[in-house]
């Protein structure tokens, strides 16, 4: 499988030498290049939805452009977390939604390991607000600009342990939980 | 006056046995109204209620009643001791004393006052002081709360309930509760006086703290609002006097507007019938008490406080006026009952007004894209 | 130059703390609320006492295993809860679901709604005064629904029944006969509750007007489901972006005026009606038929670098699972979107400036179960 993807119900047949270029005609990123001219931007056909990829830096200037874009109207935040790629870094990840026009997208911004720092999408949303405090607390993403910056979920003293983050260790108790079940210690694909 | 009781002639000695009984009957009358209560309102919403304690669950209050008296006395230690520690009898005793004056069957009471009704209305709104030492000597931010609310709503339906009482003592000519009730042999005051009935018994309700009234109390906010802090007896002792108050306000609603032993046929067939008129008529007002509970929400402070003064009390003085007139001119009697009738309809259209009236909103604007809000 | 600093009356408003332990919160909530009287003034809602980190704990279990997870994130809602689980992992592995799963599924989650709404509607009564009886008449009806559940898996309340590609077993043959009589008790459940509320003139009093929240900013908050439909946005993923066969089945979308408490109440009344009929149609169509693709690989291993987001209608709102997989037998994430989480973060806006009591109502409408907030 290449990282593009599959192609769910798609009928491109798969030519034997190389994968044909994937040109993403039958999703929205025609229309979302075209509002995100300006910055650098790179697609990704996810399993439903698209998904772009933009620089830290520009995020907010492009969450704010495909808001306010005419034929988008993305105006719904639907979800805002992260991912923990352990070396690869931190993705910071938007799920939005327009409710006019009944699309959706999905905009990754990759934060390197040592630097976990973000403009805040509160300017943008209001739905950020919670959203990013949990985000801040569980990878320890700080968010510049947040006008809350407390922890959500953990206990209003626990700033400097990041739970969702791979670094993290699970409890002795829950990976025993998995050894009982028949996976071994470690193994990603033990049966 | 009466004669002494057994046949005592020291009249303080009498009075002192009477008071005893008096108390004892109380409470024995509350535990069975606890228990009524919890069964009634359990019917109501299809279960069962106490089941276990004794045949079918008859000893339950006395079973609530021992354990209370077994608890912990507790008390913050914040709190005011004076305060804190007279708070219930000031609730407590108020109640007792306005069982007095209340007429059961010819000659059966305590004293017979002349000032009835105007004694009664005075001693029972002394446990409003009561609510409010209770909640402010709690140290507790609920309880005063709760204090607060129970004190303006106390002294709000005061007003519409002492005038209902004023009106059915114009129509009766006199303040004595005994005289009132023997003046109905022929047509209960409700006849009369039948928009007063509604107003009593709404204004009755706010007094005894009842649903919808019960904001004070109000279970599901101020969890037991002035009396959070109270365990044990003292907290048993507020409780015994709201449903002695209840009682008593039935019993003063059966002899003021139903007629009480009087009617119909109360003094021809003598004492039982008597009992038994008295205690269907209190019964009534009981249930619907108990019904209502169970069926209606709960007002918010501020519908109540205006309810009070803005509906209720325009309409109490303009009956007293009507009554007045009606009476001082020698008008006939059924002009009242058809003033009345027609009271009650402007109650009706006045509360449906007030509810379909659209409150004006509080709105946060929607504020501009992109703004934090703070 | 020096400015002499003005002198300000300091008034202290009261600080209450509603909670952790509260009749009226509906699970472990903390409020503190800043009120003037009986005006709130501000209100700080305090998160996490039912924290139990659902999401990392995905993280160690395969994927069939974080069924049970999801149940206990929702455990009013569980169906729907489950559904999105399984069906982000059936995207991403790309099975193939047999009809007659799709609609047993639909059923099971159209019933599951109905009574999360029950549950709502005791809960509600409760808050507004009524002492009991809403509350002891929810209760009746999630009996019978509650017992149908037991009979088809086992469990009252964390059912784990849905499974990647299909059911965990086939339901008893006596399916259809008991979901038709639960649905006449539903009904009959129903008229009670809106004989009871709807038109009381005290109920309307405290609930008009109370608690607006415009449609602009319920959806720049994120809010979603009912409390959204009732400011009058006609957003239904069930309708927007249909998942198992809501498609191919009729029903109507009921929306409110205001976006006051009394509308997000009427929203869900008038939800139920609907989900009733949808299961009448859904057991019209319901044939026989396998419950699991016939080619299930014993051990769900899914390809590498792909993620999905998965959104379902639950009766809160919009329950979204965002799962990410780099290979293996686990998820490398697991993101819970949490309805409730959302529409809570509206309970300031909607809160400030009206009465404590009403402070309180407000916070019953948006229907919140903390294990969904929290996770």
């Amino acid at each position: 499988m290449t990282t593009d993807g599959t192609t769910p119900g798609g009928d491109q047949a798969e030519a034997v030498e190389a994968a044909p270029i994937d040109t993403l005609e039958d999703t929205i990123w025609a229309a979302v290049n075209r509002a995100l001219t300006a910055l650098d931007v790179r697609p990704e056909r996810g399993a439903w939805d698209l998904i772009v990829h933009v620089p830290p830096a520009d995020v907010i200037r492009a969450l704010r452009k495909l808001k306010h874009d005419d034929e988008l109207q993305f105006n719904y935040l639907r979800s805002l977390t992260g991912v923990d790629n352990e070396a690869d870094g931190v993705d910071v990840v938007y799920h939005l939604y327009s409710i006019s026009k009944n699309l959706n997208l999905t905009v990754k911004a990759t934060l390197p390991p040592d630097d976990k720092v973000l403009e805040t999408a509160t300017t943008v949303w209001q739905a950020a607000n919670w959203l990013e405090r949990e985000t801040a607390e569980m990878f320890g993403v700080r968010f510049n600009g947040h006008p809350d910056p407390r922890t959500l979920l953990m206990p209003e003293d626990m700033t400097d342990v990041f739970p969702l983050l791979k670094s993290h260790p699970f409890a002795e108790i829950e990976l025993l939980q998995g050894e009982l079940l028949g996976h071994e210690r470690g193994a990603g694909d033990g049966e | 006056m009466s004669d002494g009781i057994f046949g005592i002639e020291n009249t303080w000695l009498d009075a002192a046995i009477r008071i005893q009984l008096i108390v004892g009957l109380m409470t024995i009358v509350v535990m069975g109204l606890i228990y009524a209560e919890r069964k009634i309102l359990a019917r109501f919403q299809q279960r069962l209620g106490p089941t276990r304690t004794g045949p079918a669950g008859l000893l339950q209050s006395l079973a609530d009643a021992l354990k209370l008296v077994g608890k912990e006395d507790l008390r913050p230690r914040n709190a005011d001791p004076w305060t804190f520690e007279l708070a219930p009898y000031l609730v407590f005793v108020p109640v007792f004393m306005s069982f007095v004056v209340v007429p059961f069957v010819v000659g059966w009471q305590v004293r017979i006052v002349e000032l009835g009704l105007i004694y009664f209305v005075a001693v029972s709104s002394l446990s409003i002081i009561g609510w409010i030492m209770a909640g402010w000597g709690s140290d507790n931010r609920y309880a005063m709360i709760g204090g607060m609310r129970a004190a303006a709503q106390g002294i709000s339906y005061e007003l519409p309930l002492v005038l209902a009482l004023i009106s059915v003592a114009m129509v009766a000519n006199s303040y004595d509760l005994n005289e009132i009730v023997a003046g109905q042999g022929r047509w209960p005051n409700v006849v009369w006086q039948p928009m007063v009935v509604v107003v009593f018994v709404i204004a009755g309700l706010a007094e005894l703290n009842r649903t919808p009234f019960d904001i004070p109390v109000g279970e599901s906010e101020v969890v037991g609002g002035p009396f959070v802090e109270y365990s044990g007896i003292r907290w048993s002792m507020f409780f015994l006097a709201e449903y002695a108050a209840l009682f008593i306000m039935a019993l003063i609603f059966a002899a003021v507007f139903l007629g009480g032993w009087a009617w119909p046929l109360g003094e021809e067939w003598g004492r039982w019938w008597q009992l038994a008129l008295v205690s269907i008529k209190a019964g009534l007002f009981i249930f619907f008490v108990f019904w209502v509970r169970a069926s209606v929400p709960r007002l918010r402070i501020d519908q109540l406080m205006s309810f009070s003064w803005k509906i209720l009390l325009p309409l109490m003085l303009v009956q007293v006026l009507v009554n007045g007139a009606v009476l001082v001119y020698g008008g006939p009697l059924w002009i009242l009952t058809i003033a009345g009738l027609v009271g009650i309809a402007v109650l009706v259209k006045l509360v449906g007004h007030a509810v379909s009236q659209p409150r004006p909103k509080v709105v946060v604007a929607a504020s501009a894209e992109g703004e934090v809000a703070s | 130059m020096v400015t002499e600093p003005v002198p300000e009356f300091e008034t202290q408003d009261l600080l209450i703390n509603v909670g952790p332990q509260h009749p009226s919160t509906h699970g472990v909530f903390r409020m503190v609320m800043e009120i003037d009287g009986e005006v709130v003034k501000d209100v700080i809602p305090h998160i996490g006492y039912l924290h139990r980190g659902a999401e990392k704990l995905c993280e160690n279990n395969d994927f069939r295993q974080g069924v049970g997870y999801m149940d206990r994130t929702e455990y009013l809602a569980a169906h729907n809860a489950e559904l999105s689980y399984v069906m982000a992992v059936e995207a991403l592995a790309e099975l193939e679901v047999p009809a007659r799963a799709q609609w047993i599924r639909m059923i099971l989650c159209e019933l599951n709604r109905l009574s999360s709404h029950f549950m709502f509607f005791g809960a509600f009564g409760v808050d507004v005064g009524v002492f009991g009886t809403p509350f002891v008449y929810a209760w009746r009806e999630r009996e019978t629904l509650i017992d149908l559940f037991e009979e088809i898996s086992g469990d009252r309340m964390m059912y784990a029944y849905f499974r990647a590609g299909g059911l965990a077993w086939e339901v008893p043959p006596n399916f259809k006969e008991r979901v038709r009589e639960v649905l006449k008790s539903s009904r009959q459940g129903v008229k009670d509750f809106d004989g009871l509320l709807t038109e009381n003139e005290i109920f309307i009093a405290r609930t008009k007007n109370v608690g607006i929240i415009s449609a602009e900013d319920a959806i720049e908050i994120g809010m979603s489901g009912p409390s959204l439909r009732a400011s009058g946005v006609p957003l239904d993923i069930r309708k927007t972006e249909p998942y198992l066969f809501y498609d191919q089945v009729e029903f109507d979308v009921p929306l409110g005026e205001n976006g006051d408490v009394f509308d997000r109440y009427y929203v869900r009344l008038q939800e139920m009606e609907q989900s009733m009929r949808i299961i009448e149609q859904c057991l019209d169509r319901l044939e026989d038929g396998p419950i699991m693709p016939e080619r299930m690989p014993r051990m769900l291993r899914l390809p590498e670098g792909q993620e999905v987001y998965i959104r379902t209608e639950a009766p809160r709102g919009e329950y979204g699972v965002y799962l990410v997989s780099k290979g293996g037998n686990k998820p490398w994430r697991l993101k819970v979107r949490s309805a409730c989480l959302s529409n809570l973060q509206a309970l300031k806006q909607m809160s400030v400036g009206q009465y404590v009591a009403d402070a309180i109502i407000i916070l019953g409408s948006i229907d919140i179960v903390l294990s969904e907030v929290d996770r």
